[in-house]
């Protein structure tokens, strides 16, 4: 190959080469969570035909290409079976070592996570409180060439499965919360850090987990960025989780790109199927629902679509992907209640050779997953009319003090 | 809406933004609210000649498209005539200018007249009982050796009152014919409705066996289903187009204005009780624009889609513009109902659009049809 970049149009033409001569068509995209050795040898696949972490650099095993021709590979995948597994780890995490590590953490840990041979994930939230992220309470203490941490995090995606953690600290307690706080990559699988699943409300597979860490040591060097500056961190990597929840920038095509991906387990055909096997799907109001939750369906693609041109044209700047998780969690609960209002009494209340309605069920019981997980509605309304908008914030109390005064303040209710 | 136009895009769209903002600001769409008419042929005429009537005509027969897409071309009109709340028959003028100009020769001379403005045509489709259903139309248009009998009751008939002429949706032999029927055909009689907006109008048009000669006919007698129906993607396109123009004026200076109105000391707008629904607004609003963007270029590109994005589409920006609407006066608070102030002027474009060719309603039921549930 020339010294020159490989246009995007000649990039999509080897790809879908490729892709055709190489990947399964599929309608369904692989699930997160299944068969993680499969996952695995298709992602060697990918990233030994130089298709793995596309926009990445070449010296950190990526293919030294942009976010661009990442999209394109996107499109041209859809309706191929993809890894969806590796989504955290090489959409949310790696961009954000890439930006803020060092050189010693990105020559070491990118390759093997381009390769998904090594999966990190996000240490965010804690046991009390996940909306106020920078109010965090576990703690790392400096010792010499390395940090000792006590505490605990929870709604960690992956950690069951995953090899390290980019866990925010709090390094110093007399400063105002969001200047004490710093980023540190902690293995999982390491002393003193215990990782014990959540079951959430449908006690289905494991999704998230909770960890406690208790004097756990790792090296001085694990600090990405710099000492005191994980906030600007942990913005970064919110940003990156925004994209890639919306299917855009580095997350672009790792949730397997299929025309139902965006459809969250296919609820949709879901809708559709429980529609007809309990004969509702002749009642005109039912009938608005199906609709309905069609056109959410298209439109989220389709404002999706428009935000990711406007994105890389320069027209659209800000925090947008938030918008479009606003929408999606807006809509994925809508769509659940259509989920078991299609069903009717037999969403609730089935025979027990009928999977149908128990997942509706499932559906509904976890709708409210993408609302919460990687920042509330809430949060992204208070992102949306702040940053992109440019409303003035609510006042605050607690961010011009020494976070130790603001832990003094939470008394009990008088 | 558009992120990006081209460079004559651009300018064509300045332009017209400019012309709307001189020769037809707020004040004179009120001042016009009071005519019969509800709009001026004068102004009409100078529109006409900014190109507003030509963009969907083709090159030969005196309009041409400025990117080669011409329904895009057409929502920068659409859109900014939304955000004026301006008057005129645009859509219907457009979109029959369009459906003469695919059957070229015998209407030549009338495409020329509406290209020019001197002319205004619109669209004579819907009827009370089947509404926007083209399968369901009674009106009927009948060979007579060398004439055509159209007999019919039209209504919902846009600029009814001012039009020349009236392209008439009728069954035919083997399917839909339609025919071209000059205002003053004996048979006709029009009648003006009431309506929503202020500026915009409509009426009934009553054929009692109109008897025209077969050239009135536009295309080939029964065999004019296709064109009625890309006539009503276009016509619903060119609407979204128009509610996008309006909504995203109302969220724009209503976000202003809660940023100037200050209640218990700070700006209405930090209160996370009030920013959480401007939020909301703006989900609602970029989500309009997109797919409105989305069925244009479906027209544009001849997709096979094309008309199941259509129905989404106007389904998507009928169910999110009227609580748009609401939430813009919920923010205002009292001014907000009153006459003076302009949302209901908005508002009243928004809820006529929601309805005209198809409620959301029912256009989530033809989606339903057309997946096949």
């Amino acid at each position: 190959m020339s010294s020159e970049p490989e246009s995007v149009e000649s990039f999509r033409l080897r790809a879908r080469a490729w892709i055709e001569a190489n990947l399964v068509k599929t309608d369904i995209p692989l699930h997160q969570n299944s068969d993680r050795a499969y996952q695995r040898e298709l992602q060697h696949k990918l990233a030994d035909a130089g298709f793995a972490g596309i926009a990445f650099p070449v010296e950190y095993g990526g293919a030294g290409l942009t976010l661009d021709h990442q999209q394109a590979f996107a499109e041209e995948s859809t309706g191929y079976q993809t890894p969806t597994g590796f989504d955290i780890s090489q959409g949310m995490l790696a961009p954000t070592l890439l930006e803020y590590g060092s050189e010693e953490l990105k020559r070491t840990h990118l390759p093997p996570m381009m390769r998904g041979d090594s999966q990190w994930i996000q240490l965010l939230s804690e046991p009390n409180g996940g909306s106020d992220l920078a109010g965090v309470l576990t703690r790392a203490v400096r010792d010499g060439d390395r940090w000792i941490i006590n505490g605990a995090k929870m709604w960690s995606t992956g950690a069951d499965h995953a090899d390290y953690g980019m866990c925010l600290v709090r390094t110093n307690f007399d400063v105002p919360k969001h200047r004490g706080l710093s980023m540190i990559a902690v293995p999982l699988r390491h002393p003193g850090v215990t990782v014990e699943p959540v079951v959430l409300a449908d006690r289905g597979p494991i999704e998230v987990c909770q960890e406690f860490f208790d004097d756990v040591q790792v090296p001085y060097g694990n600090l990405v960025g710099e000492e005191g500056h994980g906030w600007a961190v942990a913005q970064a990597l919110l940003l990156y989780e925004r994209d890639a929840t919306a299917d855009v920038g580095y997350g672009c095509g790792l949730g397997g790109g299929t025309e139902s991906s965006r459809d969250y387990g296919g609820t949709f055909h879901g809708i559709v199927n429980a529609a007809r096997s309990y004969g509702t799907s002749t009642d005109p109001v039912i009938r608005q629902l199906i609709a309905e939750a069609h056109i959410d369906i298209v439109v989220a693609e389709q404002a999706s679509a428009r935000l990711a041109s406007g994105q890389s044209t320069g027209h659209l700047k800000g925090p947008w992907a938030s918008l479009l998780k606003l929408g999606m969690g807006i809509d994925a609960l809508r769509r659940s209640e259509i989920g078991i209002t299609t069903a009717a009494s037999d969403g609730v209340v089935w025979d027990v050779d009928s999977p149908l309605a128990d997942y509706l069920t499932h559906r509904w019981l976890l709708g409210q997953t993408i609302a919460i997980a990687g920042g509330t509605n809430e949060m992204q309304r208070n992102i949306v009319s702040e940053r992109i908008l440019g409303l003035p914030r609510e006042p605050s109390t607690d961010t011009d003090v020494p976070f130790s005064d603001v832990l003094r303040r939470r008394t009990k209710r008088p | 809406m558009y992120l990006e136009l081209s460079d004559e895009q651009s300018f064509f769209h300045e332009t017209v933004r400019r012309f709307l903002q001189t020769e037809m600001p707020m004040s004179k769409v009120r001042e016009l609210s009071d005519s019969d008419d509800g709009v001026d042929r004068a102004w009409w005429r100078e529109a006409a000649n900014l190109g507003w009537c030509s963009l969907l005509v083709p090159a030969e027969l005196g309009g041409g498209s400025l990117s080669g897409r011409p329904l895009q071309d057409a929502s920068i009109v659409a859109e900014e005539i939304g955000r004026m709340v301006s008057p005129g028959p645009f859509v219907p003028v457009n979109v029959v200018v369009n459906a003469l100009s695919r059957h070229p020769g015998p209407h030549d001379g009338v495409i020329t007249e509406l290209v020019n403005g001197n002319a205004i045509a619109t669209w004579a489709f819907a009827e009370s009982a089947s509404r926007w259903s083209a399968p369901e139309l009674s009106a009927t248009a009948v060979i007579d050796g060398d004439s055509v009998i159209v007999t019919g009751h039209k209504t919902y008939v846009e600029s009814a009152t001012i039009a020349d002429h009236f392209l008439v949706t009728a069954r035919g032999d083997g399917g839909l014919t339609q025919v071209l029927v000059p205002r003053d055909a004996s048979g006709m009689t029009i009648a003006a409705n009431g309506a929503a907006d202020l500026v915009r109008r409509f009426g009934n048009v009553r054929l009692d066996a109109v008897r025209l000669p077969r050239s009135a006919i536009v295309g080939e007698p029964g065999g004019a289903d296709a064109d009625v129906e890309l006539q009503l993607q276009m016509s619903i396109a060119l609407h979204c187009a128009e509610t996008v123009g309006v909504i995203d004026r109302v969220f724009e200076f209503t976000v202003e204005y809660a940023q100037d109105r200050y209640a218990f000391g700070r700006p209405i707008a930090s209160y996370q009780a009030l920013k959480h629904r401007i939020a909301d607004q703006l989900l609602a609003l970029e989500s309009c624009k997109s797919t409105t963007e989305a069925a244009i270029d479906a027209i544009d590109e001849e997709s096979s889609d094309a008309d199941r994005l259509i129905s989404v589409a106007k389904s998507y920006v009928g169910t999110k513009s009227l609580p748009l609407i609401s939430e813009a006066v919920q923010l205002h608070g009292g001014i907000g109902l009153t006459w003076e102030h302009d949302l209901h002027v908005y508002g009243r474009r928004v809820a006529l659009n929601r309805a005209m060719y198809g409620t959301p309603e029912h256009h989530r039921e033809r989606i339903c049809q057309l997946l096949g549930v």
